[in-house]
Parts: structure tokens; C-alpha cells; sequence
């Protein structure tokens, strides 16, 4: 039994080695930075962080929170068509189309948005030219709209991707029984599908939260005015000052809100086992 | 509890799937009230009539009539008809109560005239105090009660019932058909189940309906077809599983029947046509050395083979013309020498 065990354990161990150089030993090193100052404890970091950047942190969970009931919206849209559409054009071009933007990375998203959200980009030509708006109405979305257009258009398909297979697994009976009873398309969706399917909605939109919190390369090239998100913040102080405390404190507080979203997470988990 | 049934109609019907065509111009009459089965076996196209008639399923060609309304081409939803799914397809995220409520929800009852029908439903199925828990703690038995609950409250003129007793236990199957049954006896409504067994489908059903590859091959009474099947696939299909081959003779007294072996038959009644012709009969019908008077088809053999699945003893018999199987309540032992006997009115004669 010994023996099986040590050979296991020789198996992880370059797992777990990895995991404690790259990961592990960098958050307790910012961990701790954030926290001292001279060798002592100490929220001084907290308190700058705090007075500099406090519009910033709102800004960040506000676009987080907008993006993440985009991303649930338009996501659950596209499953539930998937799904249950009877249109077999509409379900073959919507599975060839929603999952190409998976596929390029947040920067180059971002890049594209730049051009086609700018206030003689693209979106605002064919605005034009449609003859929808006058030129002169022409507004440019490289603000807090531009950021969550870009992380929806990124966002959307992994999450669809994710409901649209836990959908697929349903018991297709279970569908046709609610149809059989009259119930519409949209009614079967909200009461019939989505409530056995929450739980992998709830984990992608999580997961989804948290990578939109990572993300540097978007607020940074979409709205590069003030406010702005929390990794710019960080970026700046770190690349103007050598400012590692107060990145390490902002960083601390993103942490912070991945931890509320793990335990909404958590917390619904345990009352769905708890049933 | 009003409910009165509905005719239904099913003319001409063709369904393919792709390019594979599952119900060849299929014309079916149900009368309003009537209990009728749809048998076959699997693959001969029952399920998919069924989910034709739901709407499930788009027909390629024909007509489906509800009280001489055509139904074609509307979605399932405005059917007014309830279905008994095989898997039961409750919705796990409901209550017992919130399940067979809910078609009254989308009919926008009020919540206590709701509950109120609800808890007459529960009782009906004898569930009473069974509401509050969730589906997904009820035993098979109680959940098939919760889906056909679900499927009565709307108390539907047309109530669909796809294989719904498959997946029980034997015994609370039993207990299940008589409770179907005189369920539908009592609420008058027009019902069309799907099986796959024979015997549940001849003690549930006024009339049964035997598809094969697709048609429909025959219809009747359960008695009439169970005593007159009118091809050698439905009487197979009804336990007439001992085959001979033989050539009918008509004369001008009638028909004789000869085996290749050289026992030979006085027909009472002339089957159709002549020449060569299969006899089917059922293993229960066989008489071990009996001497009754009256013409029967008689054969000298001997026991292969002896077991008793209970009530009756089960034999494999060897004769000139093939291995039967009989069934017979007396004793016998492997290699005792019998002579059977299968009265005339038994076999089942079919031109080749």
C-alpha cells in the first residue's frame, strides 16, 4: 500500500510543483506585500488603493455585474434556440456562427471593437449610411459600453457553449411533456428548461466573472480614459512608479470579489444539495 | 372530473424520417371514449403514430382529425391532448403537486382552484400527502402515477400513453393496468396506448390495432384477433409460435390439409386459397394424448425438454414435422413418448 501511495505521489508531485513556483508562492508573496509595510502589518496599501482608486474598483464590479447579466441573457438566447427551435436553418447557422469568437484572443477582440465602435467606426457608418442616425449624432461607445460590448461578444459563446450541452443532455421527454401541455416555446425555456440546467449556468457565468476581472488588454484599448478598471490601475502603478504594494493591495481586493462570487456560487451549490 | 373523449381521426398518414419511411398511408377511426392499443414490435412504426397524432412528429402526407377537426398542422401544444411519456419525463426541479399542476398554470386557473384540483388528482391516484416531495424521492410506481396525474388534471379529451408501464415491476405493472383501466372507465375518455407487450395491450384495451413495418395489418377486438389472426405476423406476434408446413386440398366436401410428413386434416372451415400454406398454433392449445372426439391435427412425438415456469408444466416435444412447444398441467419426463393433439378451431392456416 506504501509503495502505491509513493508512486502516486511521485505522479502529482511536478503537478503540485508547478502549482506551489507559479502560483501558490507569487499570491502569498503579494499576499503578504499587500499587507505590510517596513516588515509590519499594516493596511496603508488598503488606504491608498482605497483613496485612489475607489471610483475605479465600483467601476470595475459595475461593468462585471452588467457584463456577466449580458453574458447570462444573450447566452441563455442562444442555448434555448439552439434547443428548442423547430427552424432547422436558424439552428444550423446559429451552431456554425456563435462559437468563432472563443477562438480570438481578448486583445484582438479588443482591437476590433476599437474600430468598430469609434465614433466614425464602423457601427456608426452603417448607422449612417442605413440612414438610422444623422452624422452629427454619431457618439463614440469606447466608454463602459464598449468594454461590456467587447466582453459579452467574447463571453457569450463559451457560456453558450456550456448551456447549450448541459441543455442537449436534458431529457428531451421532459420538454415535450411541458408542450404537450401547452406550454410555448419561451414559457418551456424559463420554467421548464433553464431551472434544470442553472446549476452550469451559475458555474460559466462564475467562471466567466472572473476571467472579465483578469482581463488587462480591453479596458485598457477600448476606454482608455478614466474611469477604468482595476488591472489597468494596477498596470499603471506598477509601469509609472514601481508601485508593487498598492498593485498588490488592488489585486487583494479582486481577489476579494472573485471570493463573492465563488461563495454565491458555493452557497447556492450547497442549497441545491440540501434540496 | 368531466372530461368526455374525443374522436380521432388518422387518414392516409405517411412519416419518414430523412429518407427512411416509418408509416405507410396509415388510416385509422377511433371512436370517442374507446381504449385502444397500438402493438407491434419495435420498430413496426407504433411509437411514431403516436407521436403523429401528439404533433411531435410532422407527417409527410394525410390528415390527423380530432372530432372532424383537422389537426395537421397545428404545434402539440394546442392539441388538447395529454401524453404519458415512457421515462415518465417528470420535471425534477418540481414538487409531485407542482408537476400535475402545472398544465392547469398555463391554462391560468387560480392558485386555490389549482390546488383544489391538484389534491382531487393526488387522491384519484391514491398519492394523497404525497405533493409536497419532490419527484425525484417517489418510487417508479408513484412517479408513473405523478406523469399520468399531470396528464389527467388537464382533463383532457385524449390521453396518449406512450409504453408507460415499461419500466415498472412486474407486480406494480399488473396492479397499474387495472388501475389505467377502469381510470378510463370511470373519466370516459378517449385513450391510445402503445406497447410492445400483447398481454397488456389485450387486458387494457377495447380494441387493438397491429402494426407491422409501418401499416397497419390488422384491427379488432382483443378476442377477435387473438382467435382470428388474419396473417402469419400477427398470429406469431400473439403467441402462435409453433410452425408446420402444409398444402391445403379443396374438394368438393371442403378443404384437406396434408403435412409433409403424412398426417393429414379434414378442415372444418376452408382457409384461403390452396397449395402451400404455414399452420401456426399456440403452445397452450396443444392436447397431450387426449382422445376427444372431433377433427384435430394429430402428432406422435417425444419430450426433448421438460420445465415448469409455475402453473403449467412447459415441454419441448420432438415430431416428424419440427420441435413444438407445449404446455400442458399433466406430468411428464424427457423422453416419454406423447401423442398431441391440436384441434381443428386451434390452428391458424395461412397460404405460403
Amino acid at each position: 500500500m506504501r509503495r502505491v501511495s509513493l508512486t502516486g505521489l511521485a505522479l502529482v508531485a511536478p503537478a503540485l510543483a508547478v502549482v506551489a513556483a507559479l502560483f501558490l508562492y507569487p499570491l502569498s508573496y503579494s499576499l503578504v506585500a499587500a499587507f505590510t509595510r517596513d516588515g509590519a502589518f499594516s493596511l496603508a496599501h488598503f488606504d491608498k488603493a482605497f483613496e485612489l482608486y475607489s471610483t475605479d474598483i465600483a467601476f470595475t464590479l459595475m461593468i462585471v455585474l452588467v457584463s456577466t447579466a449580458v453574458i447570462a441573457a444573450l447566452s441563455t438566447a442562444i442555448a434555448g434556440t439552439l434547443t428548442l427551435s423547430e427552424t432547422p436553418w436558424l439552428i444550423a447557422a446559429l451552431k456554425a456562427l456563435y462559437r468563432w469568437p472563443l477562438f480570438i484572443p481578448f486583445i484582438v477582440a479588443a482591437q476590433c471593437m476599437r474600430t468598430f465602435l469609434a465614433k466614425n467606426g464602423l457601427m456608426n457608418n452603417t448607422f449612417v449610411s442605413l440612414g438610422l442616425i444623422e452624422p452629427l449624432q454619431a457618439t463614440s461607445f469606447l466608454d463602459w459600453r464598449g468594454i461590456v460590448v467587447t466582453f459579452a461578444w467574447k463571453q457569450t459563446p463559451f457560456v453558450a457553449l456550456l448551456l447549450a450541452g448541459a441543455m442537449a443532455s436534458l431529457d428531451r421527454a421532459t420538454i415535450e411533456a411541458a408542450r404537450n401541455l401547452g406550454a410555448g416555446r419561451l414559457r418551456i425555456l424559463i420554467e421548464i428548461v433553464l431551472p434544470q440546467v442553472g446549476r452550469t449556468l451559475m458555474v460559466a457565468l462564475v467562471l466567466s466573472f472572473v476571467t472579465m476581472l483578469s482581463v488587462l488588454s480591453v479596458p485598457m484599448m477600448v476606454a482608455g480614459s478614466q474611469p477604468t478598471m482595476v488591472t489597468v490601475d494596477m498596470a499603471f502603478r506598477i509601469n509609472a512608479y514601481g508601485d508593487y504594494a498598492t498593485a498588490n493591495a488592488l489585486g487583494v481586493i479582486s481577489y476579494a470579489m472573485t471570493a463573492i462570487a465563488a461563495w454565491i456560487y458555493l452557497r447556492h451549490n450547497l442549497e441545491e444539495k440540501r434540496g | 372530473m368531466a372530461a368526455s373523449g374525443a374522436a380521432i381521426g388518422v387518414e392516409n398518414l405517411d412519416v419518414a424520417y430523412g429518407r427512411t419511411k416509418v408509416l405507410h398511408d396509415v388510416s385509422l377511426t377511433i371512436p370517442a371514449g374507446r381504449f385502444v392499443a397500438l402493438i407491434g414490435s419495435s420498430g413496426c412504426g407504433k411509437t411514431t403514430l403516436l407521436r403523429a397524432i401528439s404533433g411531435f412528429v410532422t407527417p409527410q402526407r394525410g390528415r390527423i382529425l380530432v372530432d372532424e377537426r383537422d389537426v395537421t398542422a397545428e404545434p402539440p401544444e394546442r392539441r388538447g391532448m395529454a401524453m404519458v411519456f415512457q421515462s415518465y419525463a417528470l420535471w425534477p426541479h418540481m414538487s409531485a403537486a407542482q408537476n400535475v399542476g402545472y398544465g392547469l398554470k398555463l391554462r391560468g386557473m387560480g392558485r386555490a382552484e389549482r390546488a383544489r384540483k391538484v389534491d382531487e388528482i393526488l387522491e384519484l391516484l391514491r398519492l394523497q400527502g404525497f405533493g409536497e416531495r419532490k419527484v425525484t424521492d417517489l418510487s417508479g410506481g408513484q412517479r408513473q402515477r405523478v406523469a399520468l396525474g399531470r396528464a389527467l388534471a388537464i382533463d383532457p379529451p385524449i390521453l396518449l400513453l406512450d409504453e408507460p408501464l415499461s419500466n415498472l415491476d412486474a407486480k406494480i405493472r399488473l396492479a397499474m393496468r387495472h388501475e389505467l383501466k377502469s381510470l378510463h372507465r370511470r373519466l370516459g375518455l378517449t385513450a391510445v396506448h402503445v406497447t410492445h407487450d400483447q398481454e397488456e395491450a389485450m387486458v387494457m384495451a377495447d380494441e387493438i390495432v397491429v402494426l407491422d413495418q409501418g401499416r397497419i395489418v390488422q384491427q379488432g377486438a382483443p378476442e377477435d384477433v387473438y382467435r382470428r389472426p388474419n396473417s402469419s405476423f400477427v398470429a406469431s406476434f400473439l403467441g402462435a409460435d409453433n410452425i408446420i408446413e402444409g398444402e391445403v386440398r379443396r374438394d368438393s366436401d371442403g378443404a384437406k390439409l396434408t403435412l409433409a410428413d403424412g398426417g393429414a386434416l379434414d378442415l372444418p372451415t376452408a382457409p384461403e386459397g390452396h397449395g402451400r400454406h404455414v399452420i401456426q398454433f399456440r403452445s397452450d392449445a396443444v392436447r397431450l394424448d387426449d382422445d376427444a372426439a372431433g377433427p384435430a391435427l394429430r402428432l406422435d412425438g417425444r419430450i426433448a425438454q421438460a420445465s415448469y415456469p409455475g402453473g403449467r408444466w412447459r415441454y419441448e416435444i420432438d415430431t416428424p414435422a419440427g420441435r413444438f412447444l407445449v404446455d400442458d398441467s399433466r406430468r411428464a419426463s424427457a423422453g416419454d413418448a406423447v401423442r398431441l393433439a391440436i384441434p381443428a378451431e386451434e390452428l391458424h392456416i395461412f397460404p405460403r
